[in-house]
């Protein structure tokens, strides 16, 4: 799948203005929009979740111009539309590719140096130290347990806070993702130091 | 998002186990609805947490590695989950060890005792603790004692110690009183002999119809009795027996009693000999 054609400004005007009438809140969806689509070609096991949310946000906006008057409802739906066909694209490109090795590749196990482990531990506590202490205890609670004991675990905390299971995973899920982009700034500090150290 | 849409549907949609109108059912609401989004990353979670806990099946663990461990950023956000499940069970395991190892920590956290009561506390509970152990030894020590006692009534009774055994040592002994200053009997215990047979001699003119023996070893306050021993008119000597196991290295007093029919002490004889190494 090949990509020729980088967004137009008038484009993505129209695609913005499609989304929503506030441009503030639109750029917002388009960007949430993105994300999302590159996780639903994750989910379907795309290799290149990134290339092909391109090709599908290159189409809309090719079409956007024809389609936009008439369509009716959630513009996010004409996206998902466009997004089903690149992925029915990319996996018939994949069944030939598939076809010709004869082979179905199994997933390897997740191979990780112990320096990069080292570095995620590194920059875990250096984000746990950011957060609130009600939080890391939460946290540390939430994740302590594993299998029927975590289960059984977490009811019991939902019951001590006075929340249902599923706002405690919600709740944990945010804390989860704030973490996780700590790390990952982290870990871009880290990487940048290197650079420099390299250079 | 539509309620037949349960948890455990969601699992099959993030392993990629459902057909096509579910999924783009799913799939749609994920990019339109905030609350929808929000169950599909829970749900996620919930899937990684139990790949890192090994409780997929080994065709669901593919499917999973090749949706969530494709690329790096995804086995980067694997890693992030896995430490932090790592930092957390460590620190609940650092935080509930010494809760379990220390009384002290259990107990002030429990009945949150003031720390001047610690010392009064602590020294109560050390002298029950000592008086337990000394307890303990005292009821063992009496318990050995009985048994070793039970074993001499057995040996001594009178239709067993006709018996004759190959693993038996005599040692005979006479009154201290017949003999000389100094001159002691020393028995050296071989290997495989399980009872040692003294053979008192009695030099009293008078008979009894009963006699009782008090082993003792010099040193040691513990003392074993054996009663109803009959003398051996035609040699004259009571005959006791003892099990070699209760002897150990060092000098031994006996002393042989007469005792009348109407139980009665008469005189006493005393005797040594040495157990060597």
């Amino acid at each position: 799948m090949s990509r020729d054609l980088a967004i137009s400004t008038e484009a993505l005007d129209e695609i913005l203005a499609w989304l929503n009438s506030d441009r503030g809140i639109a750029v917002n969806m388009y960007v949430q929009l993105r994300h999302d689509l590159e996780h639903l070609f994750s989910l379907r096991g795309c290799a290149d979740p990134e290339e092909l949310t391109d090709e599908v946000l290159d189409r809309v906006a090719r079409k956007v111009h024809e389609v936009r008057p008439t369509f009716k409802g959630d513009a996010r739906h004409y996206f998902h539309a466009v997004a089903k066909n690149v992925a029915k694209e990319d996996f018939k490109a994949r069944k030939r590719r598939v076809s010709l090795e004869d082979v179905e590749p199994l997933q390897p196990e997740i191979n990780e140096t112990d320096e990069e482990v080292a570095e995620v531990e590194e920059c875990l506590q250096q984000c746990l130290q950011n957060l609130s202490r009600e939080k890391k205890e939460l946290i540390l609670a939430y994740y302590a347990r594993e299998k029927q004991a975590k289960i059984d675990y977490r009811n019991e905390l939902a019951q001590q806070l006075g929340i249902s299971v599923e706002t405690l995973r919600v709740r944990v899920y945010r804390m989860r993702v704030q973490i996780g982009e700590c790390i990952n700034d982290c870990l871009s500090d880290k990487g940048r130091v290197k650079m420099k150290r390299i250079k | 998002m539509n309620k037949e849409i349960t948890d455990a549907l969601l699992r099959e949609f993030l392993l990629g186990n459902v057909d096509d109108v579910i999924r783009d059912q799913i799939e749609s609401l994920f990019l339109t609805d905030a609350q929808a989004r929000k169950r599909v990353f829970t749900a996620e979670q919930d899937l990684i947490e139990d790949y890192l806990e090994d409780n997929l099946t080994t065709a669901d663990k593919q499917r999973f590695l090749s949706r969530f461990a494709q690329t790096a950023a995804q086995r980067r956000d694997l890693r992030i989950t896995k430490s932090i499940k790592e930092w957390a069970r460590r620190e609940a395991w650092e935080h509930s060890f010494p809760a379990k190892h220390s009384v002290w920590a259990g107990l002030s956290s429990q009945l949150r005792l003031k720390p001047l009561l610690f010392l009064p506390i602590t020294v109560v509970v050390i002298i029950a603790v000592v008086l337990t152990v000394v307890w303990l030894r005292r009821e063992q020590a009496l318990s050995r004692h009985m048994e070793v006692e039970r074993e001499l009534a057995r040996l001594n009774a009178p239709t067993t110690q006709r018996d004759q055994t190959a693993q038996m040592a005599s040692l005979i002994l006479s009154p201290l009183t017949v003999r000389s200053t100094g001159q002691q009997i020393e028995f050296k215990p071989p290997s495989d002999i399980r009872i040692l047979e003294l053979r008192l001699a009695w030099i009293q003119k008078e008979y009894y119809p009963t006699y009782q023996v008090q082993v003792r070893r010099v040193g040691v306050d513990e003392s074993f009795t054996i009663q109803n021993l009959h003398a051996d008119v035609d040699v004259r000597v009571v005959r006791v027996r003892l099990p070699a196991n209760i002897l150990s290295r060092g000098q031994y007093r006996v002393q042989l009693t007469g005792v009348g029919p109407d139980g009665s002490l008469g005189p006493t004889e005393e005797y040594t000999f040495v157990v060597a190494a």
